[in-house]
Parts: structure tokens; C-alpha cells; sequence
């Protein structure tokens, strides 16, 4: 690897004939992607997202202070080992930052980014990421001073989510106690806010059934469907990702199990909603935009540009998880850039400090699309405000493109309620 | 000993026979080559030495595996479980009982010796597709048992592991990790020649080629078929144990069964029967993808990627083309890179009277 990129340089250096010491080192940044996993349903757009605003970054805005990124891509396949040897092999590349992906492999490397101090914007949004001192003392949390991630975490989404479903059993006039269900594989992803949205969930008057599990693969889950049914279940968390979810949407639509899905942020989507079609039809989840595809705002023109990275057609249509990989980019890239302001080092303190350094924070050029974050030495939960919005599925979705189907209207993303849970300092970390 | 041997077989005693190197020179190459591996770390970057390391503890378990297919002609298609019982064994044992990760290595080996025999009880009685079913079986009652038991693995997050240690001497990093897994090759390889130079080695081969007659000359079918798996099972545990204080995590992700039909390919792409096919069997495997990844890299972004709109589906096609590779090798190749080899070696010694 080393030799290769000596090798590179070399050539670059011959081939322009420049003195190469005189041009600005570029920063080595690690991308983990899954694109071929259990998750790369999501991971796809999400990945691109990410992929397109670095690029962008670096035609558009000259790179960190004049010095080009280089993004060292690599797609694990939602192997946590690979991903830890992965790990391995950026950290001897002396990359800066990483932008990572799924939570069993972000937990598994909280110790090695804090050894090594390199920042890690993760696309894993698991609680046990936010208790940066590591004063929670929770059981199995660790100090993760180095992991930041962009949006609610997955507990608080699911508790915002729940106090919605409280509120809707009421004003639908129901009576008695709404029963409750965790839906999920058994994995660290789709167990990670399980028990906070169960302890949530008898808070708030709910009866918690046993969680009833599924692969994060598709298969078929009528089983599943039918002890949902058979328990009487009113709510239900999907904790997997969009491709297994359409899944148990669809076998519980054929079983015809009445039963309000509750989405996590990774479980559903615009794609989702056409391969789930009719099935995909209320159920509610996080979006962490404050817009997505199609709707106008300021930051929505940056958004376009960058998307025209990988589609110089601009005709794409993006779904919600790639205007997220957008601004958990640019939250990086601002940090750097802050970093590098007045000449100082762009280094793995200096950029998780940069984190600390704005309140409210949305990356320039981005408004009225990134939400805004708050991150402090103590606290790595960015935001507790949580958008929710219901996907509307009224027809046919076998035919067109998402772009057609949202643009007739037979595909809508319906906002529900916003909702801000208090800054708790017992759910650090939870 | 004589720098040549002359054509034909002549070996006057039993001694002259078993001899694993037959020549002089045979015997200084070895000794060079092992002279060269040390001197690696200095010369080699740790990209490279981490493959190296990585073909090390491969090909300790792939050897595990061969003796107990190329050489007692029993299936398992349940390794990987075996070799990550070791690995979670040994980062348990420090974890818990906190012996020196040194000690704990040949623990993990000894324990997974215990629990391969355990899931090889039932090779005493079945044979073939049988047999396969069986140790399947034993793939997803560990894969299954890494999953849950949380108190030993960590449950499905894995558990981190701590870097090897000798007497203060750290090895953390590849440069130095690199002679604990040599070392550990070496030993391991020399048993396993060994072995079969000895009654046990030669009773196991009796088993593989006919087991009837096997039995009639008085070998205990059960008795060896059991061992051959404990063997079997102890490369693995060691080859686990090995690549968990080497990654520093492990997870039950790593050992499902695509990876025990993986170290079923590098024995059958080194070569059935062969001690030393092993390590070459090992060595394609792992450097495979890196080529094919390193060839999908050159790929990406460029004109035939434009043309073909490959874009993100460039990673399955990494996948495709290891698959289409080892096709491919077992229609060209079948007897394994271990034949191949002395072929080779057999082209350049008799050179230019081969026919």
C-alpha cells in the first residue's frame, strides 16, 4: 500500500514535473461503507452521499484550507472484523477522521479511536456513542470522546416516537392499555435502543410484549406477523434496516395484522415505500433533514450541486439517507476546516475539539437542510429534537420511478410532529 | 547427507526413507528461507506483513483441517466455528482468568481440542455426506452458542481482546506480531510433518485409504477418526487464538459457514495430503480478494466502469470473480498448488531431459 503510494507520487511528481514538497499534502480520510452487506439497502445512498459531498468539497471548495481530502473508501460488507481490519490498516495511513457506518463495528472500534484519537462521524446513531466522559456508568458503556454521529440517537428517536404513539392511542379514543413490541434481529444495531424504548414505553403506560425477532436480511416473516397478531401488538418498533423490513411490512399486510409501525430512521425510506408499496402505508419514522427530495429551502441548491457528483444529469432522485450522509459530512468538514484555521494542524484533537467549537451548528450552505447540532465535552447527543414523518402509499408503486411516484403523489413523506425530548442526563448513553 | 540423490530409490534403510528433507540443499533452503522471513518485518511494509500474518494463521488452521481431510479422508464443514472457539477462548481466558495472553494461546488450542472431539464423536459412526451433515451441525450450534453466550463471547457486540506479551516485550504491532506467528507457524508445520512420520500419522492415512482394511490390520476406527478431529480442532483453536490477539476484536460474525467452506477451498486449491499445499492453499485465499480489490480499485471510476455503469456493484463483482477463480482452478488444477509445485520443481531438476 505504502509502496504503492510512493510509487503514485512519483509518477504524479514526473508526469506534471513539479516540485512535489511545494504542493499541500492531502489529508487521508477513511470512508467504511457498506454496499454490499445486510444493510446496504441503506447503506448505498447513504455511502454516496457521503462519497459525493467530499468530492464536492474538493472541486468546489479547494479541499480543507487548500489541501485536497483523500477519501480512502472501503466497502466491509457490514462484517464488523473487516471493519476493525480495516481500521487497522487507515490507521497506519495516518488518516484524520472517519466516517463510519454500522453500530456493531463503531462499538467495537470505541476503543481504538480514543486510543488513537481519531474522530469517528458514524452512521451507527446507538446512545452508547454519546456518553463522551464516560460518566453515565452504565454497564458496558465506555467514555467515547471520539465518536460523533449526526441526528437523534436510536433510543431517542424510538422515545420520541413512543411518546407520539401515547398520544395517538388517545386521540384515536382507545381504550385500555396500547401494547408494545421490539421488533429486530439480534444484532448490535437493531438491539441497541431495545431496552430504553421498553423502560420508555411502561413510562408511558404501554404494555411491552416480548420482542419478537427477524434477520436483517429479507426473508419471509409471516410467522412473525402472526404472533404479532396473535399477542394483539398496536405498536411495533422495526429495528432493521428498509430491505428486511419490507419484508415483515408485506407479510403482515397478506397476514392482516392491524398494527402501527414505528420505524427506526435506517427502516424506512423512498425506496422502501416502492418495493413495499401499499404495505409501506403509515408507518412512521425519523427523518433527520429538515427537508427532503424535491422540496425547496436554501440549502437544497448545495444539496443539488453535490448530487450532480455522481449524476451529472441531475435527474437522481435522492432519498432522506443521502442528504444525511451530506450533513454528517459537512460536519466533519467544518470541524477540519476549523481545525485548520490560522494555520493549525488538521489533527484528530483539533477536529473532535472543532466539534465543540459552535452551538446550533448547521455547516454553511446547508440551511434549512441540516439540522442544527450541539455537541459538548460531556454530551455527543447532537440534537433531541425528532422530526417524525409518516410514508404514504396510495397506489400502485410497481410502475415509475420514485422520482415519478413522489412527484404523482402515489409516494408521500408526511410530517407527523416534531418533538423534543429534554435533555435527560440519566439517558446519556442510554 | 549428499547435495544430490541419484535417479531411482535407493534408500538402504528405514531412516533414509522418512526423511522429510532428502537432500542437502533442500535442507539449506528451508533454513534460508526461514533466515529471509525473519528479516522481513525490516524490509516489507505492514500492509504486507499483515497479509503475511494473516496467511500464517490461515494456514495453521488450514493444515488443521487437511489432516483431518487430506489425511484421514474425514469432512468437516464446520472449522471456522472450531476457530473461533479458540479465538473467543483465548481472549476469555485473559479476560477472566487473566493469564499472559503467551499461556493463553495454547489453552484456547487445548480447549477447542476438548470441544472438537466432543462434535467429532459422531465421525466415530458416520461417513461422507453424513458425517458432513453432522459437522455442519456443529457450525451453527457454536455459531448459535457465540451468539448468546454472553459471559464467553461478548453476545453478538464480540468482545476486544489485549496484544501479545512476553516477558514485557510487546507485540502490538505487525513488525512484531509477525515473529509470534512465524514462530507459531513453524512449530506447528514441523508437528504436523512429523506426525506423520509416526504410527498415529500412518494409522490416520491407513483410515483415509481403505478403512475396512484399516481395520483389519488392527486399527481402531473410532479411536483415530475421534483423534483426527481433536487434532484438527487444536490448529484451528491455535489459528483462532492466533488472529484474535492479532485483529484485537472478535466477533461472531467472522466464523460463519462461508468461512469454513473457505479453509475447505485453500485445502482443496493447496492440495489434499499435503502439509506444506496448506500454507499455499492459505496464501491464495487471502491474497485473492487483495488482488481482485486491488484490479476493482484500478477499475473504479475509470472508462469501462463509465461504460458499464458499474459504480457501487464494483464490490459484488470482487466477490464474482473470486468465485469464478476457484472454479476455475479446480477444473485446471484439481490436485492442488502443492503438485503444481513440484512440478515446477521436478521441470527446473531434470531439466533438459523432463519428458
Amino acid at each position: 500500500m505504502t509502496m504503492r503510494r510512493t510509487f503514485l507520487r512519483l509518477a504524479v511528481a514526473a508526469t506534471l514535473g513539479l516540485p512535489l514538497a511545494a504542493q499541500a499534502q492531502p489529508i487521508p480520510v477513511g470512508h467504511l461503507m457498506d454496499n454490499s452487506g445486510a444493510t446496504s439497502d441503506v447503506g448505498v445512498p447513504y455511502g454516496q452521499g457521503v462519497a459525493d459531498t467530499l468530492a464536492w468539497v474538493n472541486n468546489t471548495r479547494k479541499g480543507i484550507n487548500g489541501r485536497q481530502l483523500r477519501v480512502l473508501g472501503f466497502d466491509y460488507g457490514y462484517q464488523a472484523p473487516r471493519a476493525v481490519s480495516q481500521y487497522q490498516a487507515w490507521s497506519r495511513e495516518g488518516v484524520v477522521a472517519i466516517q463510519g457506518w454500522g453500530t456493531a463495528d463503531t462499538e467495537a472500534l470505541v476503543r481504538f479511536v480514543t486510543r488513537d484519537r481519531i474522530p469517528y462521524i458514524s452512521a451507527s446513531y446507538s446512545a452508547a456513542l454519546t456518553d463522551a466522559g464516560g460518566k453515565s456508568g452504565r454497564q458496558g458503556v465506555e467514555a467515547a470522546p471520539f465518536n460523533f454521529f449526526y441526528g437523534p440517537s436510536y433510543s431517542d428517536a424510538l422515545r420520541a416516537m413512543l411518546r407520539w404513539a401515547a398520544d395517538d392511542w388517545k386521540a384515536r379514543g382507545q381504550q385500555g392499555k396500547p401494547k408494545y413490541v421490539h421488533m429486530g434481529a439480534n444484532h448490535p444495531y437493531p438491539n441497541s435502543p431495545k431496552e430504553a424504548g421498553e423502560a420508555m414505553a411502561r413510562e408511558l403506560g404501554f404494555e411491552v410484549l416480548p420482542a419478537i425477532v427477524f434477520a436483517l436480511t429479507p426473508g419471509d416473516y409471516t410467522a412473525q406477523c402472526l404472533t404479532l397478531k396473535n399477542q394483539g401488538a398496536n405498536y411495533a418498533y422495526l429495528g432493521n434496516t428498509a430491505g428486511s423490513n419490507i419484508s415483515v411490512l408485506r407479510a403482515c399486510q397478506t397476514a392482516g395484522v392491524n398494527v402501527q409501525f414505528l420505524g427506526n430512521v435506517w427502516g424506512m425510506d423512498e425506496n422502501a415505500m416502492k418495493a413495499a408499496g401499499t404495505a409501506a402505508n403509515g408507518v412512521v419514522f425519523p427523518v433527520r433533514t429538515a427537508t427532503v427530495w424535491g422540496q425547496q429551502a436554501p440549502g437544497m441548491e448545495t444539496i443539488r450541486q453535490i448530487s450532480r457528483v455522481s449524476d451529472p444529469s441531475g435527474n437522481a432522485y435522492r432519498p432522506v439517507h443521502y442528504l444525511a450522509g451530506a450533513c454528517a459530512a459537512m460536519l466533519m468538514v467544518e470541524a477540519m476546516e476549523t481545525a485548520a484555521q490560522n494555520g493549525g494542524q488538521v489533527n484528530g484533537v483539533r477536529i473532535r475539539d472543532s466539534f465543540y467549537a459552535r452551538k446550533d451548528w448547521v455547516p454553511r450552505g446547508f440551511e434549512g437542510v441540516c439540522n442544527p447540532s450541539t455537541f459538548t465535552a460531556e454530551d455527543h447527543r447532537g440534537t433531541m429534537r425528532v422530526a417524525l414523518y409518516r410514508a404514504r402509499v396510495n397506489g400502485d408503486t410497481s410502475q415509475g420511478s420514485v422520482a415519478e411516484l413522489m412527484q404523482s403523489g402515489t409516494m408521500k413523506l408526511e410530517p407527523v410532529t416534531t418533538i423534543e425530548l429534554e435533555r435527560k442526563r440519566e439517558w446519556l448513553g442510554w | 547427507m549428499t547435495a544430490m540423490i541419484p535417479a531411482g530409490e535407493y534408500h538402504a534403510t528405514y531412516r533414509e526413507d522418512m526423511t522429510i528433507f532428502p537432500t542437502r540443499n533442500s535442507r539449506y533452503a528451508l533454513w534460508i528461507g526461514i533466515a529471509l522471513l525473519c528479516l522481513a518485518p525490516l524490509a516489507l511494509g505492514r500492509y504486507e506483513l499483515g497479509l503475511l500474518i494473516t496467511i500464517g494463521f490461515t494456514g495453521i488452521a488450514a493444515l488443521g483441517l487437511n489432516i483431518l481431510v487430506g489425511f484421514t479422508g474425514q469432512i468437516s464443514i464446520g472449522h471456522a466455528a472450531f476457530f473461533g472457539f479458540g479465538a473467543f477462548a483465548s481472549a476469555w481466558l485473559h479476560e477472566y482468568a487473566h493469564i499472559p495472553v503467551a499461556l493463553c494461546i495454547p489453552l484456547a488450542g487445548l480447549m477447542t481440542t476438548a470441544v472438537g472431539m466432543i462434535f467429532g464423536l459422531p465421525a466415530a459412526r458416520l461417513k461422507g455426506l453424513y458425517l458432513a451433515i453432522a459437522t455442519l451441525a456443529a457450525q451453527f450450534i457454536l455459531e448459535d452458542f457465540f451468539a448468546r453466550a454472553q459471559w464467553f463471547t461478548g453476545g453478538v457486540a464480540g468482545r476486544i481482546t489485549e496484544p501479545f506479551t512476553l516477558f514485557g516485550w510487546v507485540a502490538d504491532r505487525e513488525e512484531s506480531y509477525f515473529y509470534v506467528v512465524l514462530a507459531y507457524v513453524i512449530v506447528m508445520f514441523v508437528a504436523a510433518a512429523n506426525l506423520m512420520r509416526t504410527r498415529d500419522g500412518r494409522a490416520l492415512v491407513a483410515v483415509r485409504d481403505h478403512y475396512l482394511s484399516a481395520e483389519m490390520m488392527g486399527i481402531n476406527l473410532a479411536y483415530y477418526r475421534t483423534l483426527s478431529f481433536g487434532i484438527a480442532s487444536f490448529y484451528a483453536g491455535i489459528g483462532g487464538a492466533l488472529y484474535a490477539h492479532y485483529l484485537l476484536f472478535v466477533s461472531v460474525e467472522a466464523f460463519n459457514i462461508l468461512y469454513s467452506i473457505q479453509f475447505l477451498g485453500m485445502v482443496i486449491i493447496g492440495g489434499l495430503g499435503s502439509v506444506m499445499g496448506s500454507l499455499m492453499g492459505a496464501a491464495f485465499m487471502v491474497l485473492l480478494p487483495e488482488v481482485v480489490q486491488a484490479g476493482a480499485d484500478a477499475l473504479a471510476g475509470g472508462a469501462v466502469d463509465r461504460a458499464l455503469k458499474i459504480g457501487a456493484n464494483i464490490s459484488f463483482l470482487r466477490e464474482m470473480a473470486i468465485g469464478a477463480t476457484i472454479i476455475l482452478f479446480l477444473i485446471f488444477e484439481p490436485d492442488g498448488l502443492a503438485r503444481r509445485w513440484r512440478l515446477i520443481k521436478a521441470y527446473w531438476k531434470l531439466y533438459p531431459y523432463s519428458h
